[in-house]
């Protein structure tokens, strides 16, 4: 039985439908990820399921229980925001003990209770500081401590990494998922980072335009995406596309010359696709082979990995990215040829962006 | 066009002496070259740019560009292009207008403007926007017209500060590989101001790094990574960032073990051999220090530290693992799709040649890959 379960829920705000009859159910103790460039619904869906806002149609349903006459404070749920928002006149320590007062527990409950998540989160230092003495740091890991101060069984987290500096980012999102798996509660995350629901997902639903796109695990998300608009949405840097036709041999017509991709894509013989391939799945070789040609026009380095721009005869443009570590990194102007390995390689209607082939071989 | 953008002994001092944003900073950009000035806010970048554009007195020392002294000559005069974070475009003129306004100047044929104009905003993917005014467009494209009116004239030096922190993330790698394509083959001597290393990284010959207002290392892309001047430099540069370890050193003749303080006797050991001897020498006066490691370095499996795993993350085309030593996290990055289950144990290996040594006290680099700095 799902923990908890949206069943057909849609909101509008006058005449604006910003979530449209989305259903969703999580398993006890999962994490999903709502991930969306921002403008999505993202928020309100999470307002929902907090009890702050109705459901203009639809039900939700924690413990198969309906919630629509349950008031926010009953629905046992603890949330974290990205603006942090601590009561400014409290100091740390009464900010992630307020869950619990509100549960009027016993004042030795209560210091346990803030000793057990401020250890966790390692801001037992910082306890009497208020929440203006604190970093930007301290204070999202107060707003955390406080949402998992009184164990709730879920867990709402709206976008809590956004407004912290890339290094403290990067350091949460490695230890967050520890946390969560010590607080056992359901987890509804989130983000518009694609790293950060991948890093941390059991599942992640993908939100455009007030529906779920798809909802799967991350590496179904990467590498079998279910649109063309959720294959963008993943990797750095983002998949190259190209508009074509499947030609009667399976072979697609690419910046000016047909290429033998897969043979399987013959079945699509004579339509009219968008050909995706990921950057990371090309493979650049020097000298004189069978693939496409191409120019290095840039060499870009990003992190470990080096990204360089390439340019087909015909002007295509494509990004590969290697390990920096590679020996076959190009140097700019150079001249190199390009194919293309299938765990990576996507095609896509040309209508309406549904994904033809899984893409992982 | 390009030019030789030379700073001497330069200081900037703001007040009567209470902040000193930049001291006695010295470099110098070769014709064509694209340099990054990198640091966090406060580290004294964004006064550099300013003295260096004339907004800003130089308290001491000099700036020249082409071999002539520029410190001195209101900002019109100096031959520099700029594009600022904060767009500034003028909002009566269109897009369009705003791109060719400084070309006007340069009193070339109206058909030379538009096609250079058409070039440019195709090069920046705004050419739709072209005929748009300012305030109906997004931030984005606001960003990318207020380069494309530095970048389409001509000048001795280009100044970029934060040029592409707005830009949209789907258009980012290609814009910046277009950008840095442009830039070379127009042999634009460039200064990049940036906060941000994945964009220094990416578009710079060299990166500056400033911190406190002084220069910490002047040095290219992979040299920042292989042999970091100082710990400062060596967990600022690289995400994700080194992992540092406070270790003493034993040397008993056929072997070194570096020992990890509160590491409940888990010890990096390597052969003598491996180590130089100056190295060996250098170590035994100074048996405490900082040992860092790149994550993508930390390889997992073979022999060395055992650990356990708290997170194994796959981002699609790298895993990130975060195992813990002794209460310690040490970060690994594999190109591979791993999988390893949280709460399991692993071995953490670490070849000798990928170490970083630094002194305890200031940081300072003593070794890099086994060998004395």
């Amino acid at each position: 039985m799902p923990h908890i379960e949206l069943a057909a829920v849609s909101k509008s705000f006058k005449t604006n439908k910003v979530l449209d009859d989305i259903s969703l159910s999580a398993d006890a103790g999962e994490i999903v990820v709502i991930f969306g460039p921002s403008g999505t619904g993202k928020t309100v869906l999470l307002r929902l399921i907090a009890g702050v806002e109705e459901p203009s149609s639809g039900e939700i349903r924690i413990d198969n229980q309906d919630m629509a006459d349950v008031a926010p404070e009953h629905r046992d749920v603890g949330m974290a925001f990205q603006n942090f928002a601590l009561f400014p006149h409290l100091n740390a320590f009464e900010n992630i003990a307020s869950p619990l007062r509100a549960r009027a527990q016993g004042e030795s409950q209560v210091k346990d209770g803030v000793a057990r998540v401020a250890k966790l989160l390692k801001i037992d230092h910082v306890l009497g500081h208020a929440p203006r003495e604190l970093s930007n740091g301290q204070k999202q890991r107060t707003a955390l401590a406080r949402a998992l101060a009184s164990s709730p069984k879920l867990l709402l987290l709206d976008d809590p990494l956004r407004n912290v500096d890339a290094k403290l980012r990067f350091e949460m999102r490695l230890e967050l998922p520890r946390l969560l798996r010590q607080a056992k509660s359901t987890v509804l995350y989130v983000t518009q980072d694609y790293k950060e629901a991948m890093a941390l997902a059991d599942r992640i639903a993908v939100l455009a335009h007030g529906k779920f796109v798809q909802v799967a695990t991350p590496q179904d998300i990467y590498r079998k995406p279910a649109t063309l608009s959720v294959a963008r949405l993943f990797g750095d840097p983002t998949i190259n596309l190209a508009e074509t036709t499947i030609g009667d041999d399976g072979t697609i017509a690419l910046a000016g010359e047909r290429l033998a991709v897969d043979p399987s894509y013959e079945a699509w013989a004579g339509r009219k696709v968008i050909f995706g391939v990921r950057p990371e799945a090309i493979t650049v070789r020097q000298g004189n082979g069978t693939g496409l040609k191409a120019q290095v026009m840039a060499v870009t380095p990003l992190n470990e990995r080096t990204v360089l721009l390439l340019q087909t005869a015909a002007g295509a443009e494509l990004l590969a990215s290697l390990p920096s570590s590679s020996t076959a990194i190009p140097k700019a102007e150079s001249g190199v040829e390009v194919t293309f390995s299938l765990n990576g390689a996507h095609l896509f209607d040309h209508e309406t962006g549904a994904a033809l082939t899984g893409g992982s071989a | 066009m390009s030019s030789e953008l030379v700073l001497q002994n330069v200081d900037k001092i703001y007040g009567s002496g209470a902040v000193h944003a930049v001291k006695d900073l010295s470099f110098s950009v070769k014709p064509g070259e694209i340099t990054a000035l990198l640091g966090s806010s406060g580290c004294g970048k964004t006064s550099t740019l300013r003295m260096i554009a004339g907004f800003e007195t130089v308290t001491k020392g000099s700036i020249a560009l082409d071999g002539k002294l520029i410190h001195t000559l209101p900002p019109a005069q100096r031959q520099v292009a700029m594009a600022f974070e904060t767009y500034s475009l003028y909002p009566p003129l269109t897009i369009a207008e705003n791109i060719s306004f400084a070309l006007k100047a340069q009193r070339l044929a109206s058909q030379d403007v538009g096609k250079r104009v058409k070039n440019m905003a195709e090069l920046l993917e705004i050419g739709d926007v072209l005929n748009k005014y300012p305030s109906s467009v997004s931030g984005g494209q606001q960003q990318r017209a207020s380069l494309g009116r530095a970048l389409v004239r001509k000048a001795g030096l280009y100044l970029l500060d934060e040029p592409m922190g707005q830009l949209e993330p789907q258009l980012r790698a290609v814009l910046r590989g277009r950008i840095k394509h442009y830039l070379r083959e127009h042999n634009c001597t460039t200064i990049l101001v940036t906060h941000d290393q994945t964009e220094a990284n990416a578009l710079a010959d060299r990166i500056a790094v400033m911190e406190g207002g002084v220069l910490q290392q002047y040095a290219t892309p992979a040299e920042l990574k292989v042999r970091p001047a100082n710990l400062f430099v060596g967990t600022f540069i690289g995400e994700p960032p080194m992992n540092v370890f406070p270790v003493r050193m034993k040397d008993d003749g056929d072997r070194i073990a570096f020992m990890i303080e509160g590491g409940e006797g888990q010890n990096l050991v390597y052969k003598a051999v491996d180590f130089s001897d100056p190295l060996r020498q250098r170590l035994k006066r100074e048996p405490s220090l900082m040992l860092g490691v790149r994550p993508h370095a930390v390889h997992i499996g073979g022999q060395g530290l055992k650990a356990r795993v708290v997170t194994c993350q796959w981002l699609g085309d790298q895993t990130h693992i975060a195992a813990e030593i002794a209460g310690r996290t040490v970060v690994s990055v594999s190109h591979e799709q791993i999988s390893a289950k949280p709460g399991s144990e692993v071995f953490l290996s670490i070849a000798p040649q990928e170490l970083h040594v630094f002194t305890s006290g200031d940081g300072a680099a003593i070794a890099h890959g086994a060998s004395l700095v």
